[in-house]
């Protein structure tokens, strides 16, 4: 298949990989590990609930899905294949809701505010750093490139703090109280405005926070990139032939200049769905973060798992979408492969 | 002997000073540079690294790099249609529209001449759309047909993607390209150094072969002086940002009469010669910061004197069109002579 | 573009006295930014290390000074106990610095060791510490981390910092072995190579020192990257609160509410601010060093 060289199927066998590891490690660490989760749940139903060992063992193998009369082998096959089929577990604490529909119900959530800021975030950024490269040493350079720094250095869940201390506490500008939850309350998802805006105004803060924190990478490497590009001698000949300056910007330096900020995806996704965890509870936003914070604090260890999988799952399946994009915008990747 | 001036003059550059910025000081790399380019010649530019030489290609058509600008003199440009005028105070818009069209230069590598995102095909037809050629058939056409010319296959370069090409094909891609616009000036920035032998040959027969077809004045600057022998109707010298000597290319490799030109010529060894010592020229180029007084070539000159020390020489005439600057060229040229009689 | 004979800048005066230190503090300071960074990381280390023995840490409930405004006595004011803010931030600084510094050591030789032997053994072993080193950095970082405290207790500061530098080194490794490649192609070392001298000796006794520079910036940002994780898991609250830490101070004020609070804002800001600038003085001086011993990135010359 022309569609997919050699470089992409690469690619999406080393994320096969990892999410078979993450899910394996998962598997064995929860059951091997000295004081794993199972064991203390199991003791604590004995001591604390009275139960007696059977009964703690029915009760702990049916909230794990764990089936401890089998050789740990089987019980591996097992999982992966109740993995396959979706089944990955009920929650401790909220009795019969399964932690897929967990799930279900608060990824779209992450999915929407991670996405549009990081989107956001790279349009914005690419072009701030053109503007940088080509008014550099300017005070508009200087001013920005110091924003940039500044905002990479702090933690971002430090910023979130710092946006509700200012934004909302000390200056007012915005209603943090009326802002929590993603959705307000009597609105229903659909295809409307409505709904649309809703959702946009309580995501408002967690983008901010994302797109504040991110942009400066995007800045200060695509001036980087944009300036080695501006010596190449391609821009030179460019000029040489005639061509307008605004075609020269665009197709010539920026296409070419944006190309290496694709691997920068990587570590800014990855940036970006750490800090969730907090900057989700703080801002009271229910996506993944907030859950998988919610489930660490209470130590529902079958959500805890669940949704960490879904974390890895949905960050490689983002990185191999980066991957794709990038070999077809880039000719040098996509053509060697094909020979 | 060739016509030594072929046409009308269609380039007419005079006291073209440029400098370059640095922390030291300005360098003057261009010091009142004066040159006639006529319809059809090729022009050679010769000297060492250093010499101003890629500064003037640059600087025909204001592609010097920002730390760079010219500030004195003028370059006048005659059109086929006999209007004139200075490409230096030409505006944005019409520098794009002199570009390319009117004289189009090649750098010295084309390994990376070329967008790596962008189709050869999208280059030219770039190019044809800025000058306001829009008619894409043509223009792919033509493509065609230009590649052919510089002996590549069409169908398979003009859809390609640079990387895919090698270094030599590149460089007659990007030959191909300048003549797109069937420019009456093509201005070439060593064009064989960074190539192979072989290579150099393929390029060196097509730009005779192209240059006798298509009638284009070429100015083409190389520090190689066996190129400048193969191609050039006449050569010009240049030394420390001066050209000091100029002629047509019989007089330059027979009978120089500037002492560095003669120094250039004896230092590259002859084939087939008996076995002779390798001469160089001693010393090294000048500082360019300042302005000092005398000939600039004097520090290494066998024949200066205290009068190159303190005057600055003259242009002198030596014979029809070959003018030098230098007060002891009739030594150089009896000298000369003397050698080729031994 | 044309070339031009260009003489070798006499640059700074260097004469063969010059004293080493006295010639990295010029080099620091044509950066500006950098060396006023540089200097704040030394203000604030001696701040955290020496701080704690002049001033005193005060531990009683005062309860009518209750976030109380900034004056001579509290230049940040009191906290939610009346306790004045400033010498928490004195006190609160050391074991943060500490356990970032002690990950950064971790993650550091983790990495050199690696990518040394990675790049240095090539083939096989390559690809797969390579490999490694890719799926480590795929799988995110801090939610890895953030379950993985939650699964096990942490009782002390040295297994938190074992186990982020266990998952801080891939960054670095890859850094690490990029610098070696180009350094072992380089004739000194095929020429002690040729000597017969041991894989050993060529890593520890010649790369590893023409590498020092580097290995002090992989350094300073694997610490920046330690403390983010470490007042990340804090704010999490997954490690346990011996000590009133900055880390700890945000947590408090989050935990009691008082972010909502008009007049608690120093005692929020102290910390994060002594946090954030930490971070940024980090960064900067790592640039700056970046340009110390790289002479080809720096701007102006």
């Amino acid at each position: 298949m022309q569609f997919l060289s050699s470089f992409l199927v690469r690619r999406i066998l080393r994320s096969l990989f990892i999410v078979w590891l993450v899910t394996t490690a998962t598997f064995f660490l929860v059951r091997l590990m000295p004081a794993n989760p199972v064991d203390v749940y199991i003791n604590q139903l004995i001591s604390q609930y009275g139960m007696s060992k059977d009964e703690a063992y029915n009760l702990a193998a049916s909230l794990f899905s764990i089936d401890f009369n089998q050789p740990l082998l089987v019980q591996y096959g097992n999982y992966m294949v109740n993995l396959l089929k979706g089944d990955l577990g009920n929650s401790l604490l909220s009795k019969g809701t399964t932690v897929l529909s967990i799930i279900a119900k608060f990824l779209p959530w992450t999915l929407f505010s991670v996405g549009l800021s990081l989107l956001l975030s790279f349009v914005l950024g690419t072009l701030l750093g053109m503007v940088m490269a080509y008014k550099r040493e300017s005070w508009l350079d200087h001013a920005l490139s110091a924003f940039a720094s500044l905002m990479t250095s702090i933690p971002n869940y430090l910023v979130a703090i710092l946006f509700i201390v200012f934004l909302g506490v000390q200056w007012q500008l915005v209603d943090i109280q009326a802002m929590r939850g993603s959705l307000s309350p009597g609105i229903q998802p659909s295809f409307t405005w409505a709904f649309f805006s809703d959702a946009l105004y309580h995501a408002a803060m967690p983008i901010l926070t994302y797109l504040v924190t991110t942009i400066g990478r995007w800045m200060l490497t695509m001036k980087s990139t944009t300036l080695a590009t501006l010596g190449e001698d391609y821009v030179t000949v460019a000029r040489a032939r005639g061509l307008p300056d605004w075609q020269i910007t665009l197709s010539y330096v920026g296409r070419n200049a944006m190309l290496p900020l694709f691997t920068l995806l990587t570590i800014s996704l990855g940036f970006v769905v750490g800090g969730s965890l907090l900057i989700e509870s703080y801002f009271v936003y229910q996506g993944i973060g907030f859950t998988l914070g919610e489930a660490i604090a209470r130590r529902d260890y079958p959500v805890m798992q669940g949704v960490f999988l879904m974390i890895t799952v949905a960050v490689v399946v983002a990185n191999l979408l980066a991957d794709l994009l990038y070999s077809k915008l880039d000719p040098r990747i996509r053509i060697a492969e094909e020979g | 002997m060739p016509a030594i001036s072929k046409g009308k003059v269609i380039l007419s550059v005079r006291d073209l000073e440029a400098e370059y910025t640095s922390r030291r000081g300005a360098v003057r790399a261009l010091r009142r540079v004066s040159l006639d380019l006529h319809q059809g010649e090729v022009l050679a530019l010769i000297g060492e690294s250093g010499c101003g030489k890629s500064t003037l290609g640059f600087a025909l058509t204001r592609l010097l790099p920002s730390s760079a600008r010219v500030v004195g003199g003028s370059i006048i440009y005659r059109q086929a249609n006999g209007t004139e005028y200075d490409v230096l105070k030409l505006q944005p818009e019409s520098l794009r529209a002199f570009r390319w069209k009117e004289s189009a230069m090649m750098l010295q590598s084309a390994l990376n001449a070329f967008s790596p995102v962008r189709r050869i095909c999208d280059h030219f037809l770039d190019t044809a759309r800025a000058h306001g050629w829009n008619d894409r058939a043509a223009v792919l056409q033509k493509t065609a047909d230009l590649l052919g010319l510089v002996q590549l296959d069409a169908g398979r370069v003009s859809g390609a993607y640079p990387h895919e090409l090698s270094g030599g094909m590149r460089q007659r891609v990007l030959l191909a390209l300048a003549l797109l616009l069937e420019p009456r000036i093509l201005i070439l920035d060593e064009p064989t150094t960074a190539l192979d032998i072989l290579t150099q040959r393929t390029i060196i027969d097509l730009l005779r072969n192209l240059q006798r077809t298509l009638g284009f004045a070429m100015i083409f600057i190389s520090h190689d002086l066996s190129i400048a022998a193969e191609l050039a109707d006449r050569v010009a010298t240049m030394y420390a940002g001066r050209i000091v000597e100029i002629a047509d290319v019989y007089d330059s490799f027979y009978r120089p009469a500037h002492p560095y030109t003669h120094g250039l010529i004896r230092a590259v060894p002859r084939l087939g010669g008996n076995d002779q010592e390798l001469v160089s020229i001693p010393g090294s180029p000048p500082d360019l910061v300042g302005r000092a007084a005398g000939c600039s070539f004097h520090p290494r000159c066998p024949m200066a004197t205290d009068r190159c020390r303190k005057e600055d020489p003259p242009t002198t005439a030596v014979g029809a069109s070959h003018l030098v600057e230098c007060f002891h060229w009739e030594r150089v040229t009896s000298a000369v002579d003397f050698a080729e009689e031994g | 573009m044309a070339q031009l004979a260009r003489k070798d800048e006499p640059g700074q005066a260097e004469t063969p006295q010059s004293n080493g230190a006295i010639r990295f503090l010029r080099l620091m300071r044509r950066n500006r930014v950098g060396f006023v960074g540089f200097l704040f990381v030394i203000a604030v280390l001696l701040l955290v290390l020496v701080g704690p023995l002049v001033v005193e840490l005060d531990t009683k409930t005062h309860v009518d000074r209750i976030y109380a405004a900034p004056s001579w006595e509290h230049p940040f004011g009191t906290d939610h106990q009346g306790r004045d803010v400033w010498a928490q931030i004195v006190h609160g600084g050391r074991e943060i610095i500490f356990v970032a510094a002690l990950t950064a050591v971790i993650a550091t030789s983790i990495a050199i060791t690696l990518g040394s032997l990675s790049a240095f053994v090539g083939g096989k072993v390559d690809a797969l510490l390579l490999g490694a080193a890719d799926v480590v950095l795929t799988i995110p970082q801090f939610p890895l981390l953030a379950v993985l405290a939650g699964f096990i207790k942490l009782s002390n500061t040295t297994s938190i910092a074992i186990i982020l530098g266990l998952l801080d080194w891939p960054v670095l490794l890859r850094a690490v072995r990029s610098q070696v490649l180009s350094i072992r192609e380089r004739e000194y070392v095929q020429a002690v190579q040729s000597l017969g001298l041991g894989t050993g000796h060529i890593i520890f006794r010649e790369i590893l020192p023409n590498m020092l520079s580097y290995i002090t910036i992989t350094f300073i940002l694997g610490m920046t990257g330690a403390m983010y994780a470490q007042v990340g898991l804090i704010l999490l609250g997954l490690v346990p609160m011996s000590t009133n830490n900055w880390g700890v101070m945000i947590y408090l004020a989050w935990v009691r509410g008082a972010i909502f609070f008009k007049d608690s804002i120093l005692y929020i800001l102290a910390p994060i601010g002594a946090i954030a600038l930490f971070q940024l003085a980090l960064v900067s001086t790592a640039r700056s060093l970046e340009e110390v011993f790289n002479p080809r990135l720096r701007v102006g010359e």
